[in-house]
C-alpha cells in the first residue's frame, strides 16, 4: 500500500505516536480497572441502616464508680432527643477502624483451625438501631443481655448471633443455626441467630474472602470509661441531631470526652479515604495523558502536513478533492494509532499480570483493555483532525509556490 | 562554543513558541505529576532516625509457642513479665519499655472542655535512644523510674495549649485523679513513620504525654494500643500484667550493629531459662529488628501510593517519547538551517551540541515549572490523602533539586535521538533550491 | 589554488553505477573568477560540491590551497571549509532565526575568533556589500537581492582563499542580479578567486575564464568564450 511505503519516511515520528498511544492505552486500562476494583471495594454495605447513623466515642472522666448508671443515662438522655429513634452503647461498630477479634472454633479443641472474627458487644436494642436483618434465627431476649463491667473476668456468652459469613466459613453447609462455637475458651456458644451482614471494624481493609464480614455479636453490654454510643434518628435527621446529642451530653454531665462524633457516611468516607485518593489520582494522571497524547498528536501531524505541502498541493492538483486529503491524513493516523493499540493491549495485560501478582489484585477483563484501545482510537482520530482540515484547506497551488 | 549554543537554543525556543510551550508543558505535567508522588512515597518511606537506624532494635520473643492458632510469627509487642525480664536484664547501652495510656485533660482555665492526651509509658532512656528534643527541662531520672515518681514530660503541643506562657516545668498536672509534675517540655519533635509503636497508624503525631512505665503500672493504667491475648483477656490490671497478653513493646539500643549476634544469644538464653522454668515449652523464636527492618515488615508504603508512582512514571514517559516527538518535529523544520552551518564549516558534533542545548533548556524550562505542578500536585494530595499521611508531605529543597535536574536529564535524553539526527545531514543537502 | 587531476565521482545504488564526474581535471589560480557552465545534470554541482568539499570524491587527485584533501575525515572537512571556502548559494540560505549581523557571524563562531575580532570582520563584510545599515534585520525583511549580499557577507567574514558560486543570480530578477553579479566582478579586481556555476551564459561570459562540463568531463578550456559572450554588454561600460 502506498500509504504505507509513505509512512516509512517518517517511521520514527509514527513509531513515537505509536508509543505513545501504546502507553497511555495501558496504563489508562489498569487505572481503569484498579479504580472499578476500588469503587466495588469502597461500595460493599455494612449491614447497618447507615443513612440515619451517626456516633460518638465517649471517654468518661471523674468517679468510674457509678459507669453502669452513667451509660444508662446518657443513653436515655440520648433517646429523648426529638427525632432519635435509639441509641446503643457499644465497644465498636462496623468501620469503626478498631475494636476486638476473636478466633472462632468448631470444637472446644483450640488448636484446630480456627476462624477469625470481629467480636462486638451487642446490648439490648441494638439490632434495631443497627438495622441489621436476621436472615435466621431470632434476636437475643432480654434474659439473655449481660453486663460485662471492666476489670471483670470474661467468660464467653452462652449464646450468640453470627455474621452470614462466619456462619458460612464455620459451617460451609449451611447448618450454623442451633450449633455450638467455641471462642477461644472451652465453654461452648450456641448459634441463635444469623444476621444478613456485619462487616467487621477493619473491613475497609480487607476483602470479603479474608473475613471483612464475619462477625460475632454478643449480648453484652459493655461498662468501660470507653464507649461508643451508635445513634439511629429519623431519616434525614442524623447529621443535625448530631450536634445536638454532644450538647445534651455534656448538659449532663461535663466529666467526659466526646470525639469522633460524625455521621456514618463521615465514617464510611474517613475509612476509604486511600481508596478514593488513589482513585482520583488516577483519575487526574490519565486525564494528563490523554491530553499530553493528544497534543502530540496534533503537533507531529502538523508538522507532516508542513513538511509535505508541496506533495498535498500537487496532489490537490491532480485532482484529489479536500476529502480526499482528509482521508488520506486520518488513514494514516489510524494506522499509526492502530499499531499502538495493538502494541498498547500486549502491554497493557503484562502490566496487568504484573499487577496482579505484585498487589494481589484480580486480572481485568478483556473489556477494559478494549475500551482503553477504542478510546485512544477515537481520541486519536479527533487529534488528527485540526492538522487534518489544515491541510485538507491548502490549496493547489502550494504545489508550486513551495514555502 | 557552549555560551553560543545556549544563545541560539533561547532563540530558537523563542521563535516556535507554540511547539516550545507544548513540550515544556508536557514535561513539567509528567514532572510534576512523578515528583508529587515520589516526594509522598519518600515521606511516607522515609528513615526517621538515619544516624541510629542500625543500632536500635525492637525486641521479640514468641511466649505462645507453636500451638496456639493465628500466632502471627512475631508480634512488635511482648507480654509484660518478658519485658519487664529484659528491662531488668539490662543487656544493651539502653532500653526502654512502652506502652500507651490514653488521659483525659482538663484545662484549669475556665469551664473548658475536658480533652483526650495521647500518652506513652516508658523508661527514661527513651529519650535519648531515639534523640527526642527538648524545649525546657529534662528527662526524669532512673530514680523516678525505680520511684515510680509522679513526673510526666509534655509534648510541644499540649505544653502549648495547658501553659500558653511557656512556664510548664515544675508546674502540676492532674490526669485523671492523680498529679504530676512537669519535669520537661518536648521541643517540636516529629518522628515519621513513628516505627516504635506498630499497631497504631504510623503517621501519627508524637504523643502529648510521657510518664514513666513504673508509674503508669502502679496507677494500673491500661494500653490503648495493641493488645493481643492467646485466651481471652481479662480486663484485670493485675492479671493482665501477668497474662501471656502480648501489649508492651521493648526496643533496645546496642553500642554497633554489630552488637546484634551477642543480643541475640542473650534472647535465646532468656529463653532458654523460661523453659527450665517451665514457662515455655518450645525452641526459641526470638527476633532482633533495626529501624529500617521494622518498616519493611510493616509494608509501610500503601499499595495506594506504589500504584500511584507507576502511573505517574508511566505519564513521565509519556511525556519524554511525547517531547522526543515535538524535537523531532521542531529540529526536523530546520533541516535547511543545519546544512547550511555544515556548510559554513560547523562540525557534526557543534550540531549536536546546538540540539542538544535546545533539549536542555526545554527541560529546565519544564523542570521549573514542573516545581509549580509538583506544588500544586502536592496541594492536590494534601487535600485527598488520609490526614496522617498529608501532614507528611512537603516540598523540601532536595525535591526542588531532583526535580528541575530530574527534568533536565530526561529531557536531554529524549533530545538526543533528534539531535543526532540533525547533526547527521549532509552539508550539501539543501545547497540548491528544491 | 584548486587544482583537480583525473578526479572522478561515482554513486553506487544496489543496481547501477553512475559516473557524475570522470577523469575531470581542473586547475584555477589564485586570483582567477572561472565561471563553470554545462547543461543540467553534466555535473557542475557534483563538481562545486567536491570543490566546497561538501562531498567526498571517488578517484584522483583535488588539492585546495596546495595541500591535498583526499581522506579528511568529516571534521577536518568542516574546519577546511570553514577556514578557505566562503559560499554563496543559488537560495541565499540564510538562517531565517537569525538577523543580518548574526548570519555573517555564523561561520566566525565555528572558528571561535575572540568577539571583537568577529564584530570588526562583520562590519567590515557588510560594509563591503553595503548592507551597514541594516545589521539588525532579519531576512525577510530584505529583498532578494540584499539577502543574497548578506550570504557574500557571510562568505566573505571569514577572508576565504576561494569564493564558490551557485548560480548566485538564479533567484533574483534581472536588476538585482547585475548588481550581485557587479559585487562579485569587484570582489575578483579586489584579489578574491571566485568559482562560479551557472547555466547563465551571459553570466559565464563576464568570468575571466569559462570551463565547460559535458556528462561529467571538461571538454573545453577555452579562454573567455568570446563566440558567445561577443554580443554580451560589457561589464561595467
Amino acid at each position: 500500500m502506498p500509504i504505507i511505503r509513505a509512512l516509512r519516511h517518517r517511521k520514527i515520528g509514527a513509531v513515537l505516536i505509536g508509543l505513545q498511544i501504546a502507553l497511555t492505552i495501558a496504563i489508562l486500562a489498569n487505572s481503569l480497572s484498579v479504580v472499578q476494583q476500588r469503587i466495588a471495594h469502597m461500595r460493599r454495605p455494612t449491614g447497618l441502616d447507615e443513612a440515619d447513623i451517626f456516633t460518638m466515642a465517649n471517654q468518661f472522666s471523674g468517679s468510674m464508680t457509678d459507669l453502669s448508671a452513667r451509660i444508662q443515662a446518657d443513653l436515655a438522655r440520648l433517646r429523648a432527643i426529638p427525632g432519635v429513634v435509639d441509641a446503643v452503647a457499644v465497644h465498636s461498630f462496623p468501620l469503626r477502624g478498631y475494636g476486638g477479634s476473636t478466633g472462632v472454633t468448631r470444637t472446644s479443641d483450640l488448636k484446630a483451625s480456627s476462624v477469625n472474627a470481629a467480636e462486638y458487644s451487642f446490648p439490648e436494642r441494638t439490632l434495631q438501631t443497627w438495622g441489621l436483618r436476621v436472615i435466621a434465627g431470632r434476636n437475643f431476649t432480654a434474659t439473655e443481655f449481660k453486663e460485662q463491667p471492666v476489670g471483670t473476668d470474661w467468660a464467653p456468652p452462652p449464646v450468640v448471633i453470627v455474621s452470614q459469613a462466619l456462619a458460612k466459613a464455620l459451617f460451609p453447609r449451611g447448618d450454623a443455626l442451633g450449633k455450638d462455637i467455641y471462642l477461644t475458651s472451652s465453654a461452648p456458644t450456641r448459634i441463635i441467630g444469623i444476621v444478613e451482614r456485619a462487616q467487621t471494624p477493619w473491613a475497609a481493609n480487607e476483602s470479603v474472602l479474608f473475613g471483612a464480614e464475619n462477625a460475632v455479636l454478643e449480648p453484652i453490654q459493655t461498662v468501660s470509661p470507653s464507649i461508643a454510643y451508635v445513634v439511629r434518628t429519623r431519616p434525614g435527621r442524623n447529621a443535625a441531631l448530631l450536634a445536638v446529642a454532644q450538647q445534651q451530653l455534656y448538659t449532663l454531665s461535663r466529666a467526659r470526652i466526646i470525639s469522633e462524633a460524625q455521621t456514618f457516611a463521615e465514617t464510611r468516607a474517613e475509612r476509604y479515604r486511600s481508596d478514593r485518593s488513589l482513585i482520583l489520582i488516577l483519575a487526574v494522571v490519565c486525564l494528563l495523558m490523554m491530553m499530553v497524547t493528544v497534543l502530540g498528536i496534533v503537533a507531529l501531524t502538523a508538522y507532516w502536513v508542513v513538511q509535505r505541502r508541496k506533495y498535498i498541493g500537487m496532489r490537490r492538483a491532480l485532482g484529489a478533492r479536500r476529502a480526499d486529503v482528509l482521508r488520506y491524513l486520518q488513514t494514516e493516523n489510524l494506522l499509526i494509532a492502530g499499531f499502538g493499540a495493538v502494541l498498547g493491549v500486549v502491554m497493557g495485560l503484562a502490566g496487568n499480570a504484573w499487577l496482579a501478582s505484585a498487589f494481589e489484585m484480580t486480572r481485568f477483563s478483556a473489556a477494559y483493555i478494549i475500551v482503553a484501545a477504542i478510546m485512544l482510537l477515537l481520541l486519536s482520530q479527533i487529534a488528527v483532525l485540526w492538522p487534518a482540515l489544515r491541510a485538507a484547506m491548502l490549496p493547489p497551488v502550494a504545489a508550486i509556490r513551495g514555502h | 562554543m557552549i555560551r553560543y549554543h545556549i544563545e541560539l537554543a533561547l532563540r530558537s525556543l523563542r521563535r516556535n513558541v507554540v511547539l516550545t510551550s507544548l513540550m515544556i508543558i508536557g514535561v513539567s505535567f509528567g514532572i510534576g505529576a512523578s515528583m508529587t508522588v515520589l516526594t509522598a512515597l519518600r515521606a511516607l518511606s522515609a528513615d526517621p532516625i538515619p544516624a541510629k537506624s542500625a543500632r536500635l532494635f525492637s525486641v521479640r520473643i514468641d511466649n505462645w509457642g507453636p500451638d496456639v492458632p493465628n500466632n502471627a510469627a512475631a508480634s512488635d509487642l511482648l507480654s509484660y513479665p518478658d519485658a519487664m525480664a529484659l528491662m531488668r536484664a539490662h543487656q544493651g547501652i539502653r532500653q526502654t519499655v512502652m506502652y500507651a495510656p490514653v488521659f483525659s485533660v482538663t484545662p484549669r482555665s475556665g469551664d473548658a472542655i475536658p480533652f483526650t492526651a495521647t500518652g506513652r509509658a516508658i523508661s527514661s532512656d527513651f529519650f535519648a535512644m531515639f534523640e527526642v528534643p527538648f524545649a525546657a527541662g529534662m528527662p526524669w531520672s532512673k530514680a523516678d523510674d525505680d520511684d515510680r515518681a509522679n513526673v510526666v514530660v509534655l509534648g510541644s503541643k499540649i505544653a502549648q495549649r495547658l501553659f500558653p506562657a511557656g512556664d510548664a516545668v515544675g508546674k502540676t498536672i492532674t490526669l485523671g485523679e492523680q498529679n504530676y509534675r512537669v519535669v520537661g517540655v518536648l521541643a517540636q519533635w516529629r518522628f515519621q513513620p513513628r516505627v516504635y509503636d506498630l499497631s497504631s497508624r504510623l503517621y501519627q503525631e508524637t504523643e502529648d504525654i510521657f510518664l514513666p512505665l513504673t508509674t503508669a503500672a502502679a496507677r494500673r493504667l491500661f494500653s490503648y494500643g495493641g493488645s493481643y491475648c492467646d485466651k481471652p483477656p481479662s480486663h484485670d490490671w493485675d492479671l493482665m500484667s501477668r497474662s501471656e497478653c502480648r501489649w508492651v513493646g521493648f526496643w533496645v539500643e546496642l553500642s554497633s550493629a554489630a552488637q546484634r549476634p551477642a543480643y541475640l544469644a542473650f534472647l535465646r538464653n532468656y529463653v532458654a531459662e523460661q523453659r527450665r522454668v517451665g514457662r515455655f515449652h518450645w525452641a526459641a523464636n526470638v527476633a532482633l529488628l533495626d529501624i529500617n527492618e521494622t518498616l519493611q515488615a510493616e509494608h509501610i508504603v500503601p499499595s495506594e501510593m506504589k500504584i500511584s508512582t507507576y502511573a505517574a512514571f508511566g505519564f513521565l514517559t509519556l511525556c519524554l517519547v511525547s517531547a522526543t516527538g515535538l524535537m523531532l518535529a521542531k529540529l526536523g523544520g530546520r533541516a535547511t538551517e543545519f546544512s547550511v552551518r555544515r556548510a559554513l564549516g560547523a562540525s557534526k558534533a557543534q550540531i549536536f551540541a546546538q540540539c542538544l542545548a535546545e533539549g536542555a533548556f526545554v527541560g529546565v524550562a519544564g523542570g521549573i515549572l514542573g516545581l509549580g505542578v509538583t506544588a500544586l500536585g502536592l496541594a492536590f494530595e494534601r487535600a485527598i490523602l488520609r490526614e496522617d499521611y498529608a501532614r507528611l508531605i512537603d516540598l523540601n529543597a532536595n525535591a526542588v533539586l531532583t526535580t528541575v535536574v530530574l527534568a533536565l536529564v530526561a529531557v536531554t535524553l529524549a533530545a538526543t535521538y533528534p539531535a543526532w539526527q540533525s547533526s547527521r545531514l549532509a552539508p550539501a543537502w539543501k545547497l540548491k533550491a528544491e | 589554488m584548486l587544482k583537480m587531476t583525473h578526479l572522478s565521482k561515482v554513486y553506487r545504488t544496489e543496481v547501477v553505477e553512475t559516473y557524475a564526474l570522470r577523469d575531470f581535471s581542473i586547475h584555477v589560480k589564485e586570483g582567477e573568477f572561472v565561471a563553470v557552465t554545462g547543461p543540467s545534470g553534466s555535473g557542475k554541482t557534483t563538481f562545486l560540491t567536491i570543490a566546497g568539499l561538501l562531498e567526498e570524491f571517488t578517484g584522483g587527485q583535488y588539492q585546495l590551497d596546495g595541500a591535498d584533501v583526499h581522506g579528511l575525515n568529516d571534521n577536518q572537512r568542516s574546519r577546511l571549509r570553514n577556514q578557505k571556502i566562503g559560499f554563496i548559494f543559488q537560495s541565499f540560505n540564510l538562517i531565517p532565526d537569525l538577523n543580518v549581523f548574526d548570519n555573517v557571524d555564523v561561520p566566525l563562531r565555528y572558528r571561535r575568533l575572540p568577539g571583537a575580532e568577529r564584530r570588526k570582520r562583520i562590519n567590515e563584510a557588510l560594509e563591503r556589500v553595503g548592507l551597514s545599515a541594516r545589521s539588525k534585520h532579519y531576512p525577510a525583511e530584505l529583498s532578494g537581492g540584499q539577502q543574497q549580499r548578506v550570504a557574500i557577507a557571510r562568505a566573505l567574514a571569514g577572508g576565504p582563499k576561494l569564493l564558490l558560486a551557485d548560480e548566485p543570480t538564479g533567484n533574483l530578477d534581472t536588476q538585482m542580479a547585475r548588481g550581485v553579479m557587479q559585487l562579485l566582478e569587484e570582489l575578483h579586481r579586489d584579489g578574491a578567486t571566485i568559482v562560479m556555476v551557472t547555466h547563465d551564459p551571459e553570466l559565464a561570459a563576464r568570468a575571466q575564464r569559462e570551463v565547460r562540463i559535458v556528462d561529467g568531463q571538461v571538454i573545453d578550456l577555452a579562454a573567455p568564450a568570446r563566440l558567445i559572450g561577443e554580443s554580451a554588454p560589457q561589464p561595467g561600460a
